[in-house]
């Protein structure tokens, strides 16, 4: 859990308060991770933090209570969060690209961060409607598959990636918050590298608030690593750049 | 808001009940739906307001916090803290994410110049109420430096590093103002409710 020379746990009030820039944001998650004190250090000042809104309250126009419960009747809801297999993987720490930054991955347990990362894969209304129904189809099918791992890794300079993988399907979701954003001759692009060949998995879909669509990534083999980079806009033969954000697959 | 009194309708507990209105929310119950914007609009929509100020957009976002509870209600996991907290942080970062991605600079220094102090103005908009009370008593045992880290984050939507910038002290000094004053804040609610 690296937060470059600030001691994290300083920051659980600013937190609290969302009074974190976005990058500081997401490493003091990404330690709440991998602590279960500070977890509940936060909950406790997030909930005395949401006090402070009795203060303030003041009533909202009459008409907005018809608006949201018609708006709800035709929204869908999103599925309780699927039970993943609880499984701590060894290796996660090898990231043997020549010049990719050093990143500490966290294995998310069935806690708030995988939840909310999880519930960004399905709900996002715009993202649902370019999808078809198939797309979701096989998207269900990965998340729900009983085998299927989560795994949330941090990118460079800021922002996260969230994979959800099924070994029995050969494939896994891939969505991502909050990447820095790229000029639009630029694109990220995905790799799948194994012992012997690299290979495109394609771009990632241009972010709608900061998140990507949920993109299958299909054809994993044993041993595969995931990679993104960033490419000139059409796509490149081979990555160019060094990846902002690496995952070793696990291999079973 | 004369209309419509909050205060005629049931007051939202400390969230005792919310998180079995929830429960019955995620299985599609819009009954229970409505109960959670009864009891709780008035306060997701005050602190929206506090933070937006804009009323239209304040109107919008409040509209996103509740259908985002009636759609990720599935995803509230007690063991994760309070539900009351849990739709409090989904407002409060519904609001501050919409100040800080559309403001602009002019629009900021314009709300410094109020967030820190009147937090309590609003709150004479509607009928006093003790759990108001019992914030402001609390909040007003903080340090003076504590309660204003506090609020001009909190009310004003500001990161601690631009807190300590209008502040004029040491962002790392902010920093732990900001946990002490909210460790100190917990500690006093807990004790009097």
């Amino acid at each position: 859990m690296r937060l470059s020379r600030i001691d994290p746990h300083t920051l659980a009030g600013a937190y609290a308060l969302d009074a974190l820039g976005e990058s500081d944001r997401e490493r003091f998650e990404h330690h709440l991770g991998g602590c279960e004190s500070c977890k509940a250090e936060a909950a406790s000042l997030r909930d005395a933090a949401g006090r402070l809104a009795d203060v303030t309250a003041a009533a909202p126009p009459p008409r907005l209570r018809g608006q949201v419960l018609a708006e709800a009747a035709r929204t869908r809801q999103q599925p309780p969060p699927v039970r993943v297999a609880q499984r701590v993987r060894r290796s996660w720490h090898g990231v043997g690209w020549p010049a990719a930054p050093r990143l500490a991955v966290a294995i998310a347990g069935v806690g708030i961060l995988v939840a909310l990362a999880l519930g960004t894969l399905l709900i996002n209304d715009q993202h649902r409607l370019h999808m078809d129904e198939a797309q979701r189809g096989q998207i269900a099918a990965i998340l729900n598959a009983p085998d299927a791992d989560i795994m949330t890794v941090p990118a460079h300079p800021h922002g996260s990636a969230t994979v959800v993988m099924s070994h029995a399907a050969r494939a896994l979701v891939l969505t991502t918050a909050r990447l820095p954003a790229l000029p639009s001759n630029k694109c990220y692009q995905v790799w799948l590298m194994g012992t012997h060949r690299i290979r495109s998995a394609g771009r990632l879909p241009s972010p709608k608030q900061g998140m990507t669509a949920p993109m299958i990534v299909a054809g994993l083999a044993a041993g595969d690593r995931m990679g993104v980079t960033v490419e000139p806009a059409g796509g490149a033969r081979r990555p160019s750049s060094p990846p902002v954000l690496m995952l070793d697959l696990p291999a079973d | 808001m004369t209309a419509e009194v909050p205060g005629e309708r049931p007051r939202a507990p400390s969230g005792g009940d919310l998180a079995g209105l929830l429960a019955k929310v995620a299985r599609g119950d819009d009954a229970a739906f409505a109960g959670v914007y009864d009891q709780f609009a008035t306060t997701v929509y005050g602190i929206v307001r506090r933070v937006v100020r804009d009323p239209a957009q304040s109107e919008e976002v409040t509209q996103e916090v509740l259908l985002e509870v009636w759609r990720t209600a599935s995803r509230f996991d007690p063991g994760e803290g309070s539900a009351r907290g849990w739709l409090m942080t989904l407002a409060h970062r519904r609001a501050v994410d919409r100040v800080r991605s559309a403001q602009a600079s002019a629009e900021r220094e314009a709300r410094a110049t109020v967030a820190a102090t009147d937090y309590d103005v609003v709150a004479d908009e509607v009928e006093t109420r003790l759990d108001a009370q019992r914030v402001r008593r609390c909040l007003d045992a903080l340090t003076e430096l504590q309660r204003e880290s506090v609020t001009l984050a909190y009310y004003g939507g500001y990161t601690y590093r631009e807190v300590a910038a209008l502040l004029g002290v040491a962002v790392g000094t902010v920093k732990t103002r900001m946990r002490d004053g909210l460790i100190r804040l917990r500690d006093c609610l807990g004790a009097e409710s």
